[in-house]
């Protein structure tokens, strides 16, 4: 057991370091060569030379790389082009918004798909569950920021209901950090609810064929026991899995969803970041990302022992 | 006639019963079901044709198709189809609401809308097609290499391990920072990013594939690799991989739009649905249409390529359409 986490945490690390080397490549390959933009319009071509060899702009790939990776370890993400402040401050600033906004979507993508898919499963084959299957293709076809701005226009302009834009920090008060998460996070959750939904019907037909399901309700159990305690159990592993796996969707949904609802989180950087060609905030924030998928996934890869004692490693 | 010998005791014919072979008509015991009496002739099943046929047992392959055969025709006839210059600015007659004479309406320099979305469907094709055919050659090629070499396989899955980590909008995004926005760099860029999942899927067939007893008989008999490749591995990754290419067409799409949307894709002169309603974004909350229409356009031809992909899935892996 031990020795199977101290692998499993030991093969994310080649996974880093080719997500680190495409990162590093990325500015190395950036256009524009900061030796010239230090140097300025004035400077003589050998200025410039002098200013790249102070730099070590001029040292090999593999170098740089290896300089690069150190400083990252480190907690050093560079400085942004832009505002000269840390990426890592910069980072640290949206973090918030961006957390809020995936949990709360976590929460009710999982609330909604589950139950949905255990219903569709259990109903197999009738309306019910063709209309569930229905929405779940819905929700891989209409894009995100479809969704945003349709909830939005109903929700927020003609009804009312809740605000349009924007985000209050959770220390101002629980509702209304909750209320301007809402629909961001409906619109969020679709996709993520819609692979959640066929994940789980399909493994909830699995189980439901088993024979431990036939005795169960042979036994007299109600279809509530049998299909949430008995059938869902079982079907925990390939879910979570899929939860984990879709936190990529997840990601790539709240860049565009802050830019819909004006939330000022990571997503919203990224943006700008790539409107002003701002590399070392790119870098930073596609490695924060990067590093929590990974670390997400290993989470559960380390979880399945508990979820289903018979897996033994 | 007696009830022991027949198969059903519960409409064996009740004692009494005319003799002849003819149902009862009495009522059966309580609690047991009756078979329907039977009529005396069969109604001919009315034949319709092949087409219908195909029609009935795969609709959504066909309601997939036809969508996406409307969206191929606006996109190829777009010149005639009462569209002006897409990119004509009348800043005179800028936002003016959807009419008879503006369709859709127009945007904020005043370009027709409608125009706009019908020539829009021909980035969304290209660069849908574009990334799903090369980001399927391009992950076949790598995932036949990983899959029939060994001493590669463990560094190539590394690679698409690392690669897939990064969500796959993210590294477009990162990809579009290198270069200036054009249709060409958009479809590489979501192409990099699609290809590992291709190379995935193509190299857990291959694998499964070599078990097979038929390829281990052309090992044997000394068929050479790139015969044994060509004739028995290469057909049985096609149908998953036409799947999965659909797959890709319309996430393509869809990543196409974000990445204009957000103002990295192809270039604002360009019409394409994402540029649309990047346009309209600033001035959604009093003129929806201007993002509505796209939005619509943009969802209905990422849905009828889904739908055909459902289709061609359960038409070609008829375990999987039991199981999803």
């Amino acid at each position: 057991m031990l020795g199977y986490i101290g692998r499993r945490i030991l093969a994310t690390i080649p996974v880093m370091a080719v997500v680190g080397l495409f990162v590093f490549s990325l500015l190395y390959f950036a256009p524009g060569d900061p030796a010239a933009i230090i140097a300025g319009d004035q400077a003589s071509p050998e200025d410039i030379i002098r200013i790249r060899a102070t730099l070590g702009l001029d040292r090999p790939f593999l170098v740089r790389f290896g300089e690069w990776s150190w400083q990252i370890i480190h907690g050093d993400l560079g400085t942004s082009i832009f505002t000269n402040l840390p990426v890592t401050t910069m980072i640290g600033q949206r973090v918030q918004p961006t957390v809020s906004l995936m949990l709360v979507t976590l929460v009710f993508a999982i609330a909604v798909a589950v139950p949905l898919g255990v219903v569709a499963a259990w109903k197999a084959g009738t309306l019910i569950d063709r209309l569930v299957m229905g929405l779940a293709v819905m929700g891989f076809s209409v894009p995100v920021f479809v969704v945003g701005y349709i909830l939005a226009y109903v929700f927020a302009l003609e009804l009312g209901w809740l605000p349009v834009q924007g985000y209050t920090p959770i220390e101002q008060g629980l509702w209304p950090w909750l209320s301007n998460l809402i629909l961001p996070a409906v619109t969020l959750g679709l996709v993520y609810i819609a692979l959640i939904a066929r994940v789980t019907r399909a493994t909830m037909l699995d189980v439901l064929s088993q024979d431990y399901v036939r005795t169960a309700r042979a036994k007299g159990l109600s279809q509530g026991p049998v299909l949430f305690i008995h059938a869902l159990k079982n079907a925990a592993v390939p879910i979570v899995t899929v939860i984990g796996i879709g936190i990529a969707l997840l990601i790539g949904g709240a860049v565009v969803t802050e830019t819909v609802f004006a939330i000022p989180g990571l997503g919203r950087l990224t943006v700008d970041a790539i409107l002003r060609r701002d590399y070392p905030v790119i870098q930073g924030v596609v490695l924060l990302f990067s590093f929590v998928y990974v670390l997400v996934n290993l989470a559960i890869d380390l979880f399945y022992t508990v979820l289903d004692p018979r897996i033994r490693y | 006639m007696t009830a022991t010998v027949a198969p059903f005791p519960d409409r064996a014919p009740q004692a009494g019963a005319p003799p002849g072979g003819t149902l009862s008509k009495a009522s059966p015991p309580p609690g047991l079901a009756v078979a329907a009496p039977l009529p005396d002739v069969i109604p001919v099943r009315k034949h319709r044709g092949p087409v219908w046929t195909y029609v009935r047992r795969n609709p959504t392959i066909v309601v997939g198709g036809l969508l996406l055969l409307i969206v191929f025709l606006m996109a190829a006839l777009a010149p005639w189809l009462g569209t002006v210059d897409p990119t004509a600015l009348a800043p005179a007659k800028r936002t003016r609401m959807p009419s008879a004479q503006y369709w859709f309406g127009t945007d904020m320099l005043g370009r027709d809308v409608y125009s706009r979305v019908v020539y829009g469907a021909r980035v969304s094709l290209l660069v849908g097609f574009s990334v799903a055919f090369l980001a399927s050659i391009a992950g076949l090629a790598v995932g036949l290499v990983s899959g029939m070499v060994r001493w590669l396989d463990g560094i190539v899955m590394r690679v698409v391990d690392g690669m897939m980590s990064i969500p796959p909008i993210l590294l477009a995004i990162a990809l579009m920072a290198l270069t200036r926005g054009s249709v060409q760099n958009v479809i590489v860029a979501i192409t990099i990013a699609e290809i590992p999942r291709v190379a995935r899927l193509v190299r857990g067939v291959v694998l499964s594939l070599r078990e097979q007893p038929y390829v281990e008989a052309a090992v044997t008999t000394g068929t050479r690799m790139p015969a044994i490749i060509w004739r028995h591995i290469l057909p049985n990754t096609l149908a998953p991989m036409t799947v999965q290419a659909t797959y890709i067409c319309a996430s393509a799409m869809i990543t196409e739009a974000i990445l204009s949307f957000i103002g990295a894709g192809v270039p604002p002169s360009t019409p394409s649905w994402g540029n649309i309603m990047a346009e309209g974004r600033a001035l959604w909350q009093v003129k929806f249409y201007i993002i509505l229409f796209p939005a619509i356009f943009l969802s209905t031809t990422v849905l009828a390529v889904n739908l055909v992909g459902d289709g061609l899935r359960d038409a070609l892996d008829p375990r999987m359409a039991k199981d999803v």
